[in-house]
């Protein structure tokens, strides 16, 4: 895939936190593209994640944290059916059984509606980046800022895409930021 | 002897807090982050990489104190570059920082880092100081003129994520430690 840099040297709060965000996404899907089912599925021991796990994974906190911790309207199909107890990583475990091209609709899927909660909240009089999520830490921390979530993103996607470097490495050679 | 650090006293970003005090915040997560994946290490740990990728965490410190100073020190305020990096032939050893980490001591590489974000850190207050996060860096990129110092902050929180997540894989080939 073909990937323009999308963070913007000079912009406001929205434009450089969303530009970040999309740019590691875009990122995260050059790392996984080109690869087969079998290659998706391969780990680099000792640790035993896979790059497939890691898309099914990103999606559902992509999805989790805008739609349903942020705005509290549930977990998107798949996840909203499975049975966490009995396989509490089961998206990194299932990943194996879906194509490349499934997995993609998937993350695809679950970026489109975690946008589309950005651009209510962000919108001229949504509730901006100070707006709180409806999930509300049992513990004294309290609700998370509209910021805090898509600070926690960019970060979250960064250190996968970290993960995500030497794994492809291990499977083709393919390196580069 | 090997570097310290507590993990129950890394810095955690606010969940409610204004633009500059959650950057920082998220900055400093990551630092701390990075010096607990380096903590506990041998001089030698500190050397081996998880192949085929070349890269070792004692690289990766000696890496981050020159990005710190690079992004914060010179291209944002302009400064020199401080020692070791200042008397450097980039063009003759370009991965010079990466190398020669191997002969390093824990300590020094962790002196060398520690110094280098307390560099940043005074460059940052001053920047932020005198135009908060829209004022502009002394230098240029290639192609779209100057940095805000939000780009900078953003760009040094995902540069020390993906170098976590980085040595995240290789901690844990080194001697099986693993977590967030």
């Amino acid at each position: 895939m073909e990937r323009t840099d999308r963070r913007p040297v000079r912009a406001d709060e929205i434009t450089t936190l969303r530009g970040f965000l999309d740019h590691h996404r875009d990122t995260f899907r050059w790392k996984c593209s080109g690869l087969t089912q079998e290659q998706l599925a391969r780990s680099l021991p000792p640790s035993d994640m896979t790059l497939g796990g890691m898309m099914k994974h990103l999606a559902i906190v992509d999805q989790s944290w805008f739609e349903d911790d942020f705005m509290g309207r549930g977990l998107m199909p798949p996840f909203d059916t499975v049975d966490w107890d009995a396989d509490r990583d089961w998206e990194w475990h299932s990943a194996q059984d879906d194509t490349p091209e499934q997995l993609l609709a998937l993350f695809d899927e679950a970026v489109r509606r975690s946008d589309a909660v950005l651009d209510e909240a962000l919108a001229p009089g949504g509730v901006g980046l100070d707006g709180l999520s409806v999930l509300d830490e049992a513990d004294d921390r309290g609700r998370f800022s509209l910021r805090w979530i898509l600070l926690h993103m960019i970060e979250e996607y960064a250190r996968h895409n970290g993960h995500a470097d030497l794994i492809r490495q291990s499977i083709d050679g393919q390196t580069g930021q | 002897m090997t570097q310290t650090f507590d993990k129950t006293t890394r810095t955690e970003a606010p969940l409610r807090a204004d633009e500059v005090t959650a950057l920082r915040g998220f900055l400093d997560y990551h630092r701390d982050t990075f010096r607990w994946k380096c903590a506990g290490l041998s001089q030698e740990q500190l050397a081996q990489a998880h192949p085929p990728s070349t890269m070792t965490l004692g690289g990766m410190m000696k890496h981050l104190a020159l990005n710190e100073v690079g992004w914060f020190g010179s291209s944002l305020a302009g400064l020199p570059y401080p020692p070791p990096f200042d008397d450097v032939d980039w063009d003759a050893d370009p991965d010079w920082e990466w190398r020669t980490a191997a002969d390093d001591s824990p300590e020094d590489l962790r002196a060398l880092y520690d110094d280098c974000v307390r560099r940043a850190d005074a460059a940052v207050d001053e920047a932020l100081a005198a135009g908060g996060l829209d004022a502009v860096s002394v230098e240029e990129s290639s192609s779209d003129g100057p940095f805000s110092v939000r780009w900078i902050l953003l760009h040094m929180i995902e540069e020390y994520a993906r170098h976590n997540g980085q040595a995240d894989l290789i901690r844990e080939s080194v001697d099986g430690m693993t977590g967030e």
